[in-house]
């Protein structure tokens, strides 16, 4: 890049290559990289969330998937394996559970979802508030092997991206209205979605710090180490 | 074991400044002084430290043994009860540990004394691992040092492959890092450990403590609220066993670096056990805890263990040589302030630290999980209390 980087570069070479005593008895680090080592940028704290960027694989096989506002529109489908709509239907609600979009305050959950279309679920520490499964959609329910189910939900916000659209819990929002059943979806689409940590409450760490940090009688006495 | 007065590299703050080492110079005071150096011969390094740092910490592994296993041994170490199955389980599952930093008084000859134990947060890692193993290949470079000379050192290496071993105990490939707001020295830390996690092959996140999450399925999150299932922090047990957080630690199942029984370890009620365990150990100075035995240092009783004599009392938790006092024939002076000591003191037999052209001067040992990985070497101006410490490289020649 610069002139100062090339020297680094070289300088970092030469102190690898030239190191002293006898490989085999050395006390120290054989091989820093010092290059690897090298701090361009002042550090940076702050956490960098990993931002879920959903893009649809090109070129890749898709497959028929449906969805069911009611347990009883798939028995209707599938007369012969009820038992199978049953399981499909216990795996949507449970995954809502696990994945669903979360909310502190009823206000927010409306605010996306609309009125009356949240329920309150009480956790460990405190109470969300979640949109109500709106549908559930399965992909091959016959298959031997293994069935996809999974919960969608729907908005009924007049501010809200999702209104009249299905989406799913990590927010991947589908073409066409809630009127549509049917749709040729990507695996990504049907995996299962992560956990949904909805974060009630910071700083229940820290606070010997504050209580302990007005002793200022060392030098050292921002840190917490020793 | 000698000072040498040597000449600094030119230019080395310019250095510093780009290999993210922005502590050298902490409260307008030399932190980082490379005016000098200390000079081992490899006898002294090898018999007299890095051989006792391995048994010490072998010994003082066989005193958590103990405590984790005695109720009343646990209270004496003040480990809130709420908390003893976090702390019993993560020894008896053998919950794998990083570093620890044992304090040596060493002079050169003579059995070096273990003073404390700093296996939870210990800092000056990166100066130790990486900026004087630097500043030696660059003195040898410009034939300032001999070229045989060497370094007691190998801390990056062993970390680096401690994070692999750790990566393959739990299984993982990312972790998150923290420590506490507004210290550039822990930030500086916890940033080269880091490093040493990413040459292992782990994605590191970093999240302040003071930052860190609780969320409705019982986890503990980072600012993205992405769960922290893995986590090295350089914030002492004591505090987080203590804090509102603490309640919910059972159920967010964090793989803790250190894990929580360091919480044992680095507690000065380690140092009377250990006395207790392997008295006479040339490596071990008296000790015992303040209560047990209140009459013996304050009065010159004929036959009390402590000979009346100098004595030096901690508080169990304390950080930086806050609390500390001196006793000397009975009478206690205190020698520094601070906000520890509610949970009872240790007093240890006084040992001068040796002075060379007018610094005390201490050794810190490290060890990476049980393996003596190094030394780094601290002056002051102050003969107990380290209050103004000066971090020395040091070579073996």
């Amino acid at each position: 890049m610069t002139n100062s980087n090339k020297s680094h570069a070289a300088q970092d070479a030469m102190t690898d290559n030239q190191s002293s005593g006898s490989a085999t008895s050395r006390k120290r680090s054989s091989g820093i990289n010092l290059s690897r080592m090298r701090k361009s940028y002042a550090l940076k704290p702050l956490a960098i969330g990993i931002a879920s960027v959903f893009l649809s694989a090109c070129g890749e096989e898709k497959q028929d998937a449906q969805i069911y506002t009611s347990l009883e529109d798939c028995k209707r489908d599938f007369p012969d394996a009820v038992e199978r709509c049953d399981a499909a239907y216990k795996t949507a609600t449970e995954e809502a559970m696990r994945t669903s979009p979360r909310f502190n305050s009823e206000y927010d959950c409306e605010y996306e979802f609309g009125a009356n279309q949240c329920r309150t679920v009480n956790t460990n520490s405190g109470s969300v508030f979640m949109p109500f499964m709106a549908g559930f959609m399965v992909s091959q329910l016959l298959s031997p092997n293994r069935y996809y189910s999974q919960p969608l939900y729907t908005s009924y916000s007049p501010y809200s991206s999702y209104r009249s659209r299905w989406v799913t819990a990590d927010g991947n929002v589908f073409s066409g209205d809630i009127r549509k059943r049917n749709y040729k979806v990507g695996s990504d689409t049907l995996k299962p979605k992560p956990t949904v940590n909805r974060t009630m409450k910071r700083g229940g760490f820290g606070s010997s710090v504050r209580a302990k940090s007005s002793w200022g009688s060392s030098s050292r006495k921002g840190s917490w180490g020793g | 074991m000698f000072r040498m007065p040597c000449q600094p590299r030119k230019g080395w703050q310019q250095l510093a400044g780009e290999f993210g080492f922005h502590f050298h110079t902490m409260y307008g005071e030399p932190y980082w002084d490379e005016r000098a150096y200390y000079q081992f011969t490899l006898a002294q390094i090898e018999k007299d430290i890095e051989d006792p740092t391995a048994e010490l910490h072998q010994m003082c592994l066989a005193v958590v043994d103990d405590v984790v296993n005695s109720e009343q041994l646990l209270t004496r170490f003040s480990i809130p009860k709420a908390h003893w199955g976090l702390v019993k389980d993560s020894w008896r599952n053998r919950d794998p540990s990083l570093y620890s930093r044992l304090d040596l008084v060493y002079s050169g000859k003579g059995p070096a004394k273990l003073l404390e134990n700093n296996a939870d947060t210990p800092t000056s890692l990166y100066e130790s691992g990486f900026w004087q193993w630097l500043w030696l290949e660059q003195q040898v470079n410009a034939g300032v040092l001999a070229r045989n000379a060497d370094q007691f050192n190998s801390l990056q290496e062993k970390l680096v492959f401690r994070f692999g071993e750790i990566a393959q105990h739990y299984q993982l490939n990312q972790m998150h890092f923290s420590c506490c707001k507004d210290t550039e020295e822990d930030r500086g830390t916890v940033q080269y450990l880091q490093d040493c996690a990413r040459e292992a092959g782990i994605q590191s996140d970093f999240v302040f403590i003071e930052d860190i999450g609780l969320a409705d399925t019982g986890v503990f999150t980072d600012l993205a609220d992405a769960p922290i299932t893995d986590c090295f922090k350089l914030y002492p047990w004591e505090f987080i066993l203590r804090e509102e957080f603490g309640d919910s630690l059972a159920d967010a199942k964090v793989n803790w670096l250190e894990p929580a029984w360091k919480s044992i370890i680095s507690n000065k009620a380690l140092l009377p056990l250990l006395w207790q365990k392997f008295k006479g150990h040339p490596n071990l100075l008296p000790a015992y805890f303040a209560d047990d035995i209140p009459h013996n240092i304050h009065h010159k009783a004929p036959h009390n263990a402590m000979h009346g004599g100098k004595w030096v009392k901690k508080p169990l938790f304390s950080r930086e040589g806050a609390n500390i006092s001196l006793i000397e024939n009975g009478k206690e002076s205190e020698l520094s302030p601070g906000p520890y000591g509610e949970e009872g003191f240790i007093v240890q037999a006084f040992h001068p630290l040796p002075v060379f052209d007018g610094n005390h001067t201490l050794i810190g040992s490290w060890l990476v999980d049980d393996m003596p990985a190094g030394i780094s070497v601290r002056e002051d101006s102050n003969a107990i209390t380290q209050d103004l410490s000066r971090y020395l490289p040091h070579i073996i020649l």
